[in-house]
């Protein structure tokens, strides 16, 4: 028996009984729209966090004490020679600054509040790629002039003056008044990412105010694959300087990236496999109903075992009918979970992905929930006993 | 054209074997036309289906255009049933979903027919039986008689050596029936050989020959001298339907 003359007869079969073929389907649908729906939303989802990390910068990276280390803290574990000593020794560091921050009040003109105080070196506004709105960022000369300057983030700015001019107006961290030189634009983040507003002092300046100490190293490599050769070396050298080793942990944006890929990946595959279950289900229902239908048809199947049809015949004939059942099933679980996606992903305002492999995957997993569910039933056909299923009412 | 020697059927039902047939020796030579009549239980239907080759002997042996049946499994029987063999039903035993053309290219599908050719050796075989303009009706919408002609045209459709047909005119007035043996009759004497199983002796005095069964063995074999003429039966169809249907030799260069 041919092919096409199989999917023919499947097809007329299918448009007999549409609702009945539907309903029978309808696991499939609801399972492939699913699976798509999950897929792309999370594709989608990782795409996104994937562009604002890498907004952020892919070559970044962080030196700070291991909290995992027992060692005791001496407080001394950096200091400002560090840096200076670090990025004269590793040629691959383009910028490097301490990084130390506190919750303090800061009042302008409108009102006080509590917002984080940032001791960094100039160097800062390179590693973060900072915009500025207005002003300047802190220059070498105000570090080394330990000068009482201040860059505030857009968010800040608005809190603390309201409506009135906020760049070259006072600002009091605790009692200490500070020149505003500069706002940095607010980025703009798809995911809604917001961080405490904040303002920038140099380090010098930081240190005098609360303590002596530097916690943590910022740098930013000069590629982003040369972060963890740079890392390494820097902490060696802060290792060798400090006789104090185990002590330093880096982190670099490129980590995070990998570690939030895997998480968004296995999460999607989580709630795939999850959905997957619904596809399982919805095969057994075809299988269910194939059976069904196997009984019903027991006449035909007789009538085709007389006119010559062999077993092998009649197992493809079911088994195709099976395949066409779950794959139509399959194409509008598709269009259903395609349309969702975007849906629910236009809700959330980052763009899903419907790749071609997923759509490509489902198709192929459809028509294989058909191959095995309908093998029982296909199978169950061609066993009959051609005299008695002619027999049969 | 068909050779039975001391063929047998035994059923195993539970602890008795039941024993169908036992010791038939038969010989249908091409071209003959040859009725099969006994009581329900004498092993008349167990024969039809040997001969059909929808089921396998216990004893004996069969040869069916000089192919030896016996011993041979599924999908050579399988074979046999599309290539050699010609079922009419009495239940008509049509697809209900499909036309009459389809319904009767369906044999060719198994053997392997370009769809072209199926759809041309359909029609024409439709043609032959005088259905030439109801191609494209199903089932429920022809008459009975009408059904049991598109079923002889589906058996005959791939040139088969035997025709089979088990108690063909059982659910049909005798107006139908009538027709239906006559447009047996007028292939038998196009050449096509014919086994007929039945119980009515006004049916079977068609053929030229009546072979008689009862408990399982053949008790008779008579030939029969004046087999009567259905073509009276025709002069009441519309003439449109005669010179199609039923004129000598009509449609047979077709096929």
């Amino acid at each position: 028996m041919n092919l096409l003359e199989s999917v023919r007869v499947a097809l007329e079969g299918i448009m007999a009984s549409k609702l009945r073929s539907f309903l029978t389907t309808l696991g499939i649908v609801i399972g492939i729209a699913a699976v798509i729906a999950v897929v792309a939303i999370g594709q989608g989802g990782r795409a996104v966090l994937m562009s604002e990390m890498e907004k952020i910068g892919t070559n970044i990276f962080a030196i700070y004490v291991d909290w995992r280390s027992e060692k005791p803290l001496t407080g001394r574990e950096f200091d400002l020679s560090d840096v200076a000593v670090i990025k004269d020794m590793v040629p691959g560091i383009t910028h490097l600054s301490p990084h130390n921050q506190i919750m303090w009040d800061i009042r302008g003109s409108k009102e006080k509040i509590r917002a984080r105080i940032t001791g960094v070196s100039s160097d800062y506004a390179y590693i973060r790629k900072f915009n500025l709105k207005e002003g300047r960022f802190f220059t070498e000369e105000d570090d080394a002039g330990k000068r009482r300057v201040a860059v505030l983030d857009e968010e800040l700015a608005k809190q603390v003056f309201g409506r009135s001019q906020a760049l070259g107006s006072k600002v009091t961290l605790g009692d200490t008044p500070f020149l505003v030189t500069g706002i940095i634009a607010r980025g703009e983040s798809a995911l809604g990412f917001s961080e405490t507003p904040g303002v920038y002092i140099p380090i010098e300046v930081w240190q005098v105010m609360f303590n002596g100490q530097v916690q943590m190293l910022e740098g930013s490599a000069v590629s982003k694959d040369k972060v963890d050769e740079v890392t390494g070396q820097a902490v060696k050298i802060l290792e060798r300087r400090h006789r104090d080793s185990g002590k330093y942990a880096s982190e670099s944006m490129e980590q995070q990236m990998q570690a939030a890929n895997k998480i968004t990946g296995i999460m999607t595959m989580v709630i795939g496999a999850i959905a997957g279950i619904s596809l399982f289900v919805g095969g057994i229902g075809v299988m269910n109903i194939m059976l069904v239908s196997v009984t019903e048809r027991t006449r035909e199947i007789g009538i085709r075992m007389a006119l010559g049809a062999r077993r092998r015949d009649i197992l493809t004939q079911f088994l195709i009918e099976a395949v066409i059942l779950c794959l139509l099933g399959g194409v509008i679980g598709m269009a259903l979970g395609a349309g969702g996606a975007c849906l629910i992903a236009g809700l959330a305002n980052w763009p899903p992905l419907v790749s071609w492999w997923t759509a490509l995957l489902a198709f192929a997993f459809s028509a294989s929930i058909g191959m095995i569910f309908g093998i029982l039933p296909a199978n169950k056909a061609s066993r009959l006993n051609p005299i008695e299923a002619l027999r049969r009412d | 054209m068909i050779k039975v020697r001391n063929l047998g059927k035994v059923y195993r039902a539970g602890a008795h074997p039941v024993v169908a047939l036992e010791g038939v020796d038969l010989e249908v030579r091409p071209g003959e036309f040859v009725a099969i009549m006994g009581p329900s239980g004498s092993g008349k239907s167990t024969l039809m289906n040997l001969l059909g080759c929808l089921d396998i002997p216990t004893s004996g042996t069969y040869h069916l255009d000089g192919v030896e049946v016996s011993g041979m499994g599924d999908t050579e029987l399988a074979r046999l049933r599309n290539r050699k063999i010609g079922f009419v039903f009495q239940t008509f035993n049509l697809l209900p979903r499909m036309n009459a053309l389809r319904n009767v290219e369906q044999p060719m599908i198994y053997a392997g027919v370009a769809p072209r050719e199926r759809a041309g050796r359909a029609a024409a075989a439709l043609t032959r039986v005088g259905l030439g303009d109801r191609m494209q009706h199903r089932p429920s919408e022809l008459s009975g008689g009408q059904v049991q002609r598109v079923s002889i045209a589906r058996a005959l459709v791939n040139n088969p050596a035997v025709i089979l047909a088990d108690e063909p005119t059982g659910n049909l007035d005798t107006r139908s029936g009538g027709e239906i043996m006559a447009l047996f009759q007028e292939l038998n004497s196009g050449g096509t050989t014919i086994v007929l199983v039945t119980h009515e002796r006004e049916i079977a005095l068609h053929s030229t020959r009546i072979v008689h069964f009862r408990d399982g063995r053949l008790t008779g074999d008579e030939p029969v001298e004046n087999p009567r003429d259905a073509g009276k039966y025709l002069s009441i169809e519309p003439p449109a339907d005669l010179s199609r249907g039923c004129a000598p030799g009509g449609g047979a260069d077709a096929l």
